[in-house]
């Protein structure tokens, strides 16, 4: 199958790919916010809602919403256990409250209250970077073990030292020349500011959500292997993830001083932040909408048990049932009312998808003659060996992949092949050896350091998160290096789904291919390809051979590709090297080693098939 | 100063935290769960044994205790249930995320039954003191409880390693540990093993429970989060030592007795950091080195 | 009397993995399962073991249909598996892993005397053994078990040919005990030559199903149903 029999299509048809009408509208969540302010303020015009009592329970709402919106970040966005959200509140309402005393209400004139007030929110955030260095590099449950005992320890500190106002017996003053008084018009001002404000975090939220941070966050819960050979370390991720909900959890602490001018300890226990984690996880509370609701519950019902005359902690006996049904079905109330909602369209779209995906990949592209490239040694690798315990996965490897081509590295299963790349990019730090890509020696290198040096890798398995869109999810791969355009150009080029399609939408065969786009468009100096192609019938690999041919000179990416299909390795490939056993069996040209009877025999099973 | 009444009294709560400690350890190792709500069931437990010993239904109190061990174990064992059905293969986090849950469920229901922050508890099995002579006119006090708290520690560390190393019950144990779902296809009941288990560490929490003496804590919510000490105890063995557990409970509770009893009322307020401290200093030590998951 | 998949499918995610497979084992018979990388041979034994249960079809054995049996009671009910990637406990010595499935010493002795090499080795951490030995640890126990059906997974991972082909007249010797064995293997050379029946299955279908050696004695047959 040479390349110059390929039937020649050039010019990618762009006019197929408009049917996937995927709408994106990057002012939409202020508009939200905007709308939901307003119509938030003219609530309160309703009489019922509107009795001084109720101002109250609307502000603790909306309290409870931006707590939970915080903790979203953490247990709902980034995947780990917090349970120390009511302490981020209570270190920023010390925090004010300190200030207010020492400096006094009008330091800094009507804008004194909210620089306390971010004061607050950055001595949480401070607290939690603290708490968080050690305890983030952690995976699984050794979060949840620190910021149960901070909570701990902050609560018992607070209880036996006090919080400042209180012991100063002063009051916190409101801004904007509001009354210090539980009054109606008191009252309502205040809700309607904490409205405001909480307005504005949500919308921030909403974009940071969008924003490289939460891109990194939704990737980090999916997989750190996979966020950290994007070249973004696990650490960093988690760590503003958790500072990020810290800060708004300050915020909260804030909002707290707004209404009621001084904090009483027994408002910020552990309990209290116990009850925030199990709403969180209920609700769904990475949502806004969620959170919303999250507050809507947490003042509503007791609320009604109260009118009951039943004690307030069925409410929490309530919520704890009901969590735990959602975690043993893992989803939350949140995510279901979603799916509910969109049942048939998810569908239709997914099908629609799949559809305009297989379109294109069966499509014949412009065929280009196997790259020869520049013959200048990229990637050198030294005596590599890997040892799990006594078992030597791979065993003094060696070989050189060469500027401009494509290498390929074959071998049977269980040959150490996956091993290998694993040894390459950083994961298996105790491997032997030396490594190299264009001069820089890569073995003390993290994983994440090894992928922003231009070495960058795919899996086996899935690593595309669902909860990212394809476009964000190689803006985020790609760290700067490829415009929206080319993000663009790159998805049209491997026939992947368009920009702001929904990563929920896309099978698991095409997020593989979005993968490799995603590879292509950080722009690597290498990129190694683990089995790309598994999953694709035979004209697929036909279509991704010509795909691949292309990508050294037109993107300038060398690579490197794992392949079983000996096909696509003959139509691709300059050099090969086989691994059999974790030893290299063979290395050097790709009609040399495929002419090789010991790689047939290796390769084959002891047969003379193929 | 004269230390040893402080290590001597810190002991007896060292020595709760170091069963606590061991039973998470065990728990992790066995069943891929950080159980938040360990004391939580066996305080629930306890406290309807003791309300079963006081007021107008005086049971003896040997009967009390007996069936807050059965309440205890029960409880643990359809938590332990639940979590074996729903996520049988989960990962450690999604799995002790349950207990989180199960740990607000139960102090929510104690506090309706019991009250919230009443100082209403009762050693269910009463403090007898042993009174050693110091020599210079202090006696030094120990506890019968205190002894048997350590005991127990003891007595399930090497009761465990026992039966896991020499028994094929222990067997089955390790293969659930190392490959469930090897274990499974070898016809291995990994489900009523792993309830065995939530079942067996909730009968012994709860004995533990039944030799505390009221000085450890008072009321039913801050009792029921003495988790936290047990958890640190068992991450001084990272989860996976039980002796290392055992001995860092008793530290962790001679540490806070010693400055608790610091007569500068500052230092002395401190001493609920030292568990939060211990815990960070450990989690740095475990994880000095970049491990990465096999899975992810 | 016999393990009957009935036009079995498989699905993972969205799509099918594996479909419409029916085959037969027959005690004291071997199946050889052939077919490359990614064609859903590993689902299809899982599906078979309780590991995933089939989205159409049944299963079938001995008349039984246990296409919603969990795997504990379909190991109860006479089925082993040996998973690819030698599944040893690696903190149980060799003696402990036969253990969890030789019900009598006289089950432990039989299998042990299957593999003679592991006398030896019986008190030793099954994690420090070659991968060999592992292998012979992995099947002996499967064998111990006292299965009517044994399904084997991929056992020449990262096995030296050697090694494997010594496995092989056990497998033999297992099936003449009067066990049916399915044996699912990605080299179809050896694999066939023992088999009484066989299957090839390319990309989620069969390709070809019938006498093994129709398909040892034509090379280009073997290569044009092995590539689909």
């Amino acid at each position: 199958m040479s390349p110059a029999n390929q039937t020649v299509n050039a010019g990618v048809a762009t006019s197929s790919r408009s049917s996937q009408s995927f709408v994106h509208k990057s002012w939409a969540p202020i508009a939200m916010g905007i709308i939901a302010a307003v119509v938030g303020v003219a609530l309160l015009y309703i009489p019922w809602v509107g009795s001084d009592f109720s101002y109250t329970r609307v502000s603790q709402i909306l309290i409870m919403m931006t707590l939970l919106m915080g903790l979203g970040i953490v247990t709902g966005t980034a995947g780990m256990i917090a349970l120390c959200q009511m302490t981020f509140a209570a270190a920023s309402a010390w925090i004010i409250e300190y200030l207010e005393v020492h400096m006094g209400p009008t330091a800094f004139g009507e804008a004194s209250f909210f620089i306390y007030m971010i004061a607050g929110a950055v001595a949480a955030t401070i607290i939690g970077v603290l708490v968080g260095l050690p305890a983030i590099r952690l995976r699984g449950v050794n979060l949840a073990v620190v910021t149960l005992s901070l909570a701990f320890a902050m609560d018992l500190t607070i209880v036996y030292f006090g919080f400042p106002a209180n012991k100063a017996n002063i009051q916190i003053t409101r801004p904007f020349g509001i009354g210090g008084s539980t009054s109606k018009e008191d009252m309502m001002a205040v809700t309607i500011l904490i409205i405001a404000i909480v307005a504005i975090v949500s919308v921030a939220l909403v974009y940071l959500q969008r924003s490289r941070w939460g891109s990194s966050w939704k990737m980090v819960a999916f997989s750190e292997r996979g966020t950290a050979s994007s070249g973004t370390s696990v650490q960093v991720a988690k760590l503003t993830a958790f500072a990020v909900s810290a800060f708004v959890g300050g915020i909260a602490g804030g909002l707290y001083e707004l209404v009621y001018i001084q904090a009483r300890p027994e408002s910020f226990g552990p309990y209290a932040s116990i009850v925030l984690y199990v709403l969180a996880t209920l609700v769904g509370s990475y949502l806004i909408d969620m959170a919303l609701f999250g507050g809507i519950l947490s003042v509503v019902i007791p609320f009604i048990l109260t009118k009951l005359k039943l004690p307030m902690f069925w409410g929490d006996i309530f919520f704890g049932v009901a969590s735990i049904q959602g975690l043993t079905t893992g989803s939350n109330l949140g995510e279901d009312i979603r799916r509910g909602l969109r049942k048939g369209k998810r569908a239709q779209q997914a099908e629609a998808v799949a559809e305009a995906v297989a379109a294109e990949s069966h499509k014949e592209i412009a065929s280009v003659p196997i790259p020869q490239g520049t013959g200048k040694p990229l990637l050198v690798v030294e005596n590599l060996t890997v040892a799990f315990g006594a078992v030597k996965a791979n065993s003094d490897v060696n070989l050189v992949v060469k500027e401009g081509t494509i290498f390929g590295l074959i071998g049977p299963n269980g040959a150490g092949k996956s091993t290998f790349i694993d040894a390459i990019s950083g994961f298996l730090p105790h491997h032997t050896g030396e490594v190299t890509l264009d001069g820089l020696k890569l073995d003390k290198l993290s994983p994440s350091r090894i992928a922003r040096n231009g070495l960058r890798r795919t899996y086996q398995q899935d690593r595309v998160p669902s909860t990212l869109s394809v476009g964000a999810y190689l803006k985020f791969i790609a760290r700067g290096k490829a415009s929206h355009s080319e993000i663009d150009e790159i998805l049209d080029f491997f026939g992947c789904p368009t920009y702001y399609t929904p990563l929920s939408v896309v099978d698991v065969g095409t997020r593989r291919l979005i993968e490799v786009a995603a590879g292509v468009a950080s722009k690597p100096k290498l990129l190694m390809l683990d089995e790309p192609a598994a999953g694709l019938d035979h004209e697929q690999h036909i279509a991704f051979g010509e795909r691949l041919r292309q990508v050294p000179t037109k993107y300038g990416v060398t690579l490197l590709i794992i392949e079983h299909d000996l096909d696509l390795v003959r139509s691709v490939t300059t050099e090969l090297t086989v691994l059999n056993f974790g030893e290299v069996l063979a290395s050097g040209s790709q009609e040399e080693v495929l002419s090789n009877k010991e790689v047939l025999k290796a390769y084959m099973g002891e047969t003379e098939m193929m | 100063m004269n230390l040893v009444p402080q290590i001597f009294a810190g002991l007896t709560t060292g020595s709760f935290f170091a069963v606590i400690g061991v039973m998470l350890t065990l728990m992790a190792q066995l069943t891929r769960v950080v159980n938040f709500s360990q004391v939580a069931f066996a305080m629930f437990g306890g406290f309807v044994g003791m309300w079963l010993e006081t007021g107008r239904n005086h049971l003896p109190v040997w009967l009390g205790a007996i069936i807050a061990i059965i309440i205890t174990a029960v409880l643990s064992a359809v938590v332990g249930w639940i979590i074996a059905t729903w996520l049988p293969n989960a990962q450690m986090a999604a799995r002790s995320a349950v207990t989180v849950s199960s740990l607000l469920i139960l102090v929510a229901t104690g506090a309706v039954l019991f009250g919230a922050s009443h100082n209403n508890y009762k050693p269910l099995l009463p403090s007898i003191p042993i009174m050693i002579p110091l020599g210079n006119g202090t006696d030094l006090v120990i506890t019968y409880n205190m002894i048997a708290l350590i005991l127990l520690a003891l007595v399930v560390v090497i009761v465990m390693q026992l039966v896991l190393k020499k028994t094929m019950f222990g067997v089955r144990l390790r293969a659930i540990s190392d490959r469930q779902n090897a274990a499974e296809l070898l016809g291995v009941n990994v489900k009523m093993l792993n309830v065995g288990i939530w079942a067996v560490s909730g009968a012994i929490m709860s004995i533990a429970v039944s030799f505390l003496p009221s000085t450890v804590s008072n009321d039913y919510v801050s009792f029921s989060l003495l988790i936290i000490p047990g958890a640190a105890a068992a991450l001084v063995g990272a989860f996976k030592n039980m002796w290392l557990a055992l001995v860092g409970g008793l530290v962790i509770g001679v540490l806070q007795n010693i400055i608790a009893s610091n007569p500068n009322p500052t230092i002395a307020g401190l001493k609920d950091w030292v568990v939060f401290i211990l815990i960070l200093v450990f989690l740095l030590w475990n994880q000095r080195k970049e491990v990465w998951d096999v899975a992810r | 009397m016999s393990l009957v998949l009935n036009d079995v499918t498989v699905s993972r995610g969205v799509g099918p993995v594996i479909s419409n497979v029916s085959l037969e084992i027959k005690p004291g018979e071997i199946v050889t399962l052939v077919g490359p990388n990614g064609a859903g041979k590993t689902s299809l034994i899982e599906s078979i073991a309780g590991v995933l249960i089939p989205s159409a079809g049944s299963i079938t054995m001995d008349d039984v249909n246990i296409t919603k049996f969990s795997k504990r009671k379909r190991a109860r009910s006479g089925l082993a598996v040996v998973e690819q990637g030698r599944m040893i406990f690696p903190s149980l010595t060799v003696k402990e892993n036969l253990q969890l499935t030789a019900r009598t010493k006289a089950d432990m002795d039989e299998a042990l005397a299957l593999f003679p090499e592991l006398e030896k080795r019986l008190n030793n951490l099954s994690v420090l053994l070659s991968g060999g030995e592992q292998q012979m640890v992995v099947l002996a126990r499967a064998f111990a078990a006292k299965p009517k059906y044994l399904l084997l997974d991929e056992m020449s991972l990262g096995l030296a040919p050697v090694v494997f082909m010594r496995l092989l007249p056990i497998i033999e010797g297992i099936a003449k005990s009067g066990v049916g064995v399915l044996l699912v293997e990605q080299f179809a050379h050896l694999a066939l030559k023992i088999a009484q029946d066989s299957i090839v299955v390319t990309s989620g279908h069969v390709s070809y199903q019938g006498d093994p050696k129709v398909l040892l004695n034509d090379a280009e047959l073997l290569r044009q149903k092995y590539m689909g």
